[in-house]
Order: structure tokens, then C-alpha cells, then sequence
């Protein structure tokens, strides 16, 4: 090894990669493909008759490690779609300056209406364009794209196999994962959650 | 008036710096806490003789978080995303670490394929995390290395790919909060492993283009070896895990010896250099970076089906109940031995969790093995640690 050799080498290398495929792009004009599950920021859906369908029951407010979600819940009233009695919230606020994205709000949800949605982000200019309120959250709903993940899905991914007693180390019977059955919990947590906010 | 100083390289941390060279101005060097070099915020106080450090009097903290503390005041449903950020270069080491102790006080048996994606989750963290030592390294060494910043942006186009993999399982890039209490949140999509090996045949044909600009040259060598020797007896008695006690010639590996995931299915060769110089630290990580595509190869293809969780998903805040009792929990990061001890009383919050970060004991070798190098040694040898602030401090 010698200086002289070794810096050629090394700039052998260097020359050998500048006439490789660039690996970035150009960010505004060219969007790099998105994986399915990518996941930015947050909103809140509707149901097709258009009545909200968040509930009010305050679990993605407690379940936030960050505790970034304020909700003002309303209790069970009139909805004005289907007549029937249900939960509602007054107030949703989602603090994305301090959300760390860890997706837990979105797995416990018992309707899905809360959602992660698949717009890259926008840098913004104040801190309170940071704040999702309300209306923010039901129109990101509306105009973006939403992510894979909700509730149900993300529930229904992580469902041990029924009835499996895991044994150590036995390789088990291919068990087919993924969408399998819906989880019967779903409707059954929701129900009991709707009380809550009494 | 020329005048050399002998110092030994091993001298006491605490001792007092009269006693070194009374005659000598010592030149005070408060180095960082926001230098490049320093891999976050770290400082040092470098006492200099010239170009000689004489003594280092290293002080953490500035990057504390107390993430123990928050820790107890959430409860266990909450606790895996808020670790992510520990030890940021491998986050999902961090969430297997914790989530260990837990299912290990809760009973909880991890289903097969959920250890083995564990498994290949983290060698692929470790390939990762190893790149992005290794630009780092480079870059602290300077401009020899054909422009300093080229093995460094290199290594991070390279570790990009492992960033998209990621993204594709978990949908985030950085803080994945994949993993949960019994095994993991998000399964591998259809089709990954085809590109995951894509991935790794292009990292590992490049891996001889960085050997080409770092072992095989001879600057690297020049700036690397003999520089912060540290041998095996010390090394041990710091509690120095990792790449970094490999390196001065310890066989010691907990995926091998204390096997946890599914690596008790899988040998795992354990790479180890004589030395315990820059230099063999260097060619500890270069080897794990080769070894880890073999482990990630071997397992990719063949993981077993089934379920990926085997407790109950993460539905209520206060769901889950850890019985009362205490464990230790250990696993092999890109690092070293993370280790998790867990206090728990029976209720939704651990009453205590403490963190064994390996570069908090890497680091605490800086006053030992630093008198004696220059100036120039003491970036070369702490980008050689590869400490990682975040976990440091907590």
C-alpha cells in the first residue's frame, strides 16, 4: 500500500459511482412512489350519509403517549341522519407538533373514523397551522388520500390465532394470516364503549 | 525548548491533572456539546500539552429526556413508541428490548413468525445502523478519504434502502412502533423478502467499494491503528459490550450466548478482531455488516407462517396488568447488550424500568484510552465507540 495507489483506488470509486443511476429526485416535481402503508398526517372520516363517525369516547385521547389529542365528548344525542341515539364529540383537537406518529390512536379507534392519511406533509409557517382542529380533521378526511390503516385492519393483523395455545418452538400448521376473520370484538367494544361517556 | 510527555496510555480518570506534568500549561479544551464530531450533544473537557490530550473529563446529560420516568407514568399499552427514540440509529432494537421484559414478566409466549421477523428485523437494523457508523467514522476522519463526506453519503444511500423496506412494513420511516407486548403490530407485506434480498445483493457488492476507501487505505490505517487501544480486561471491567469489546479480542455475543428472538435457530458466526484499536473496531463492524446479510438471507425465505401476535391487541389504555415481580432482560443491539430491568407491582404502570444502554459504557472508556492521542485521536476514537446520545442520556 502506498499513498499514490491508494488514492487512485479510492478515486476509482468515487468515479465508478458518479456514473451510477442517481438514487434521488428532484422532491416538488417528482413524487418517489409511496409504499401502501405509508402514513403521514391525520383526519377524521365521515360515514356515507355524511354524519360524523367519531363517537366521542375518548380512547385515542387516552391512549396518546403524547397526549396530543384534546376531545371535548358531547354525550349521546339525536343523529341527524338516521334519528337514532348516539355518541358525539364537540371538539376534536390533535396537537401535530408534538404527535410522535406511533399509529395507537388510530388501532384503538372502534369505528375507524380516526385515520392516518397518505399527503405528504406540508411544512407550514406558524405552529398553529400545526394544530389540526375539527374542521381541519374532517377536511383532510375529504381532499387526501387515506392511509391503509385503521382500526379494524390493524386489529384484524395483529388477532392471535383462535384458540392457539402457543407451543414452544413445535413449528405450528400454516394458519392463513392476515385478513382473516373479522375480529368479533369490534362491535362488542364499540357497544360498550358508547357508555362511556355518560 | 522541545519536550515530549510521556504519559501512559491507562492512567485513573480522577486523578488529578497536577500530578501529570506540574511544569506544563495545560490548555484547557472544552470540546463540544454541539461539535459535529460528537454524534449529538456531547462535551468533553480536553486537557492539552501541546497537541497532547493529557486528561478528558467526559459529561452526558445534555440529550436527557427521562424517558425512565416517563416510563412509569405511562402505562405498558403506551410505553413501546415512546422508546423508539433511545437509541435513534436502531429504533427497533429499542422496542424488542422492552417489549422482552415484558412478555418475560407477563408469561407471554411470542409466536414463531413473529420472533423470526423480530430476527430479520433486527440484522437489518444492524446492517443499517452499521452504514450510518461507518459515513459518520469516515466523515470524522476527514478529508482523506476521497472528500471525507463520499464514504458518508455511500453508506447513507445504501442504508436508504433498508429506510424504505422499513416504511414499507411499518409505514414510517424512522419511529416504526412495530413491535407490541407479545409480539409485533404490523405484518411483512406480500412480496418483501424479494426485495429485501434486492437490497442486500446491492449492499453487499458495495461493501468492497467502502473497504476499498477505508481498510485497504493506507490513510485510513495511518489515522486508525494504535489509536485508542483498548484492551480486553478493561474493556470488561467498563462493562463494554459490542462491536467495541469484540474488537479488543473478547468472543463474546448474547445472540450466540444468551439467544433470545429466534437465534437460537440460526448460528450466528461472531466476528472479532485483535487490537482494540480503531482499526479493529472498524473490521468488527465491517465483518457484522457481511454476517448479517448471511443471517438475514438464511432466515428471509423461510419464515415461518402463523400469527404474529400472541397476546391481546392494544386496545385500552389500562389493559394490560404486569404481575408483580422484577426481571433483567438482555439483548444484542447494533451496540452492545441493551439491557431492561423491570420492576412491577400488579399494575397498568411500572413502578420502575431501567435502561442499560450500551454507549453509555463505551463512552465511559473516553478517559482511559484518549491521554496520550492528539487532538485528531480523540474525534477518531469516539466516532469509533459509535455512541449514540440518545440512549447515553435517556
Amino acid at each position: 500500500m502506498n499513498y499514490l495507489t491508494d488514492s487512485l483506488h479510492a478515486l476509482a470509486t468515487s468515479l465508478r459511482n458518479a456514473f451510477r443511476a442517481p438514487t434521488t429526485v428532484e422532491f416538488p416535481d417528482v413524487i418517489r412512489p409511496r409504499p401502501e402503508r405509508y402514513r403521514t398526517t391525520f383526519a377524521l372520516l365521515n360515514d356515507e350519509q355524511g354524519d360524523q363517525l367519531c363517537i366521542g369516547c375518548l380512547m385515542c385521547e387516552r391512549i396518546c403517549p403524547s397526549t396530543v389529542i384534546a376531545i371535548k365528548a358531547a354525550g349521546k344525542r339525536e343523529s341527524p341522519v338516521t334519528g337514532k341515539k348516539r355518541g358525539y364529540a364537540d371538539d376534536f383537537v390533535l396537537d401535530l407538533s408534538a404527535c410522535i406518529y406511533c399509529e395507537l390512536c388510530v388501532q384503538v379507534c372502534p369505528v375507524d373514523a380516526i385515520v392516518m392519511t397518505r399527503a405528504p406533509e406540508v411544512p407550514t409557517f406558524s405552529r398553529e397551522d400545526l394544530v389540526l382542529t375539527m374542521e381541519r380533521l374532517y377536511a383532510n378526511g375529504v381532499d387526501k388520500p387515506r392511509a391503509w390503516g385503521d382500526g379494524t385492519r390493524l386489529m384484524a393483523m395483529q388477532e392471535p390465532a383462535p384458540g392457539a395455545a402457543p407451543a414452544h418452538h413445535a413449528p405450528k400448521a400454516p394458519t392463513p394470516s392476515g385478513p382473516s376473520a373479522h375480529t368479533d370484538d369490534k362491535p362488542a367494544s364499540s357497544a360498550a364503549v358508547r357508555e362511556e361517556p355518560q | 525548548m522541545l519536550r515530549t510527555l510521556q504519559v501512559e496510555r491507562r492512567v485513573d480518570p480522577h486523578l488529578s491533572i497536577d500530578r501529570y506534568d506540574p511544569e506544563a500549561e495545560l490548555l484547557l479544551l472544552h470540546f463540544g456539546p454541539q461539535h459535529p464530531a460528537t454524534h449529538g450533544v456531547f462535551r468533553m473537557d480536553l486537557y492539552l500539552d501541546g497537541e497532547i490530550v493529557v486528561k478528558c473529563v467526559p459529561y452526558v446529560g445534555y440529550l436527557h429526556r427521562a424517558v425512565e420516568k416517563l416510563c412509569e407514568v405511562l402505562t405498558y399499552s403506551q410505553v413501546t413508541p415512546i422508546v423508539d427514540k433511545n437509541d435513534y440509529v436502531s429504533p427497533m432494537t429499542n422496542e424488542q428490548a422492552i417489549n422482552l421484559a415484558f412478555e418475560k414478566l407477563l408469561g407471554l409466549e411470542v409466536p414463531r413468525r413473529a420472533r423470526w421477523i423480530r430476527t430479520v428485523f433486527a440484522e437489518m437494523q444492524r446492517i443499517a445502523s452499521h452504514l450510518l457508523w461507518l459515513g459518520t467514522f469516515a466523515m470524522d476522519l476527514g478529508g482523506a478519504l476521497g472528500g471525507g463526506a463520499t464514504v458518508f453519503m455511500h453508506a447513507f444511500r445504501e442504508r436508504e434502502s433498508i429506510m424504505d423496506l422499513f416504511e414499507e412494513v411499518s409505514g414510517s420511516r424512522f419511529h416504526y412502533n412495530t413491535h407490541t407486548i407479545g409480539g409485533n403490530r404490523h405484518d411483512i407485506p406480500a412480496g418483501w423478502s424479494g426485495r429485501v434480498k434486492q437490497a442486500l445483493d446491492v449492499i453487499e457488492a458495495r461493501i468492497g467499494e467502502y473497504e476499498a476507501m477505508t481498510l485497504e487505505n493506507r490513510i485510513f490505517h495511518e489515522r486508525t491503528r494504535g489509536v485508542g487501544v483498548l484492551d480486553g480486561t478493561l474493556a470488561l471491567e467498563l462493562g463494554i459490550t459490542g462491536p467495541n469489546l469484540r474488537a479488543s479480542g473478547v468472543d463474546h455475543d448474547l445472540r450466540r450466548d444468551a439467544p433470545f428472538h429466534a437465534y437460537d435457530e440460526i448460528t450466528v458466526n461472531v466476528i472479532t478482531a485483535e487490537g482494540g484499536d480503531c482499526l479493529a473496531r472498524t473490521q468488527v463492524r465491517m465483518g457484522e455488516l457481511r454476517e448479517s446479510i448471511r443471517i438475514v438471507r438464511a432466515m428471509i425465505d423461510s419464515i415461518p407462517e402463523g400469527p404474529i401476535n400472541g397476546g391481546k391487541p392494544i386496545k385500552l389504555v389500562n389493559s394490560i396488568k404486569i404481575p408483580a415481580g422484577q426481571t433483567y432482560v438482555a439483548m444484542e443491539t447494533p451496540r452492545g447488550e441493551l439491557g431492561t430491568y423491570l420492576i412491577a407491582d400488579g399494575s397498568p404502570k411500572a413502578q420502575r424500568l431501567k435502561i442499560r444502554p450500551p454507549s453509555l459504557h463505551a463512552l465511559s472508556a473516553m478517559p482511559y484510552i484518549l491521554p496520550g492521542g492528539t487532538v485528531s485521536d480523540a474525534l477518531a476514537i469516539l466516532g469509533s465507540l459509535d455512541p449514540i446520545m440518545g440512549e447515553v442520556d435517556r
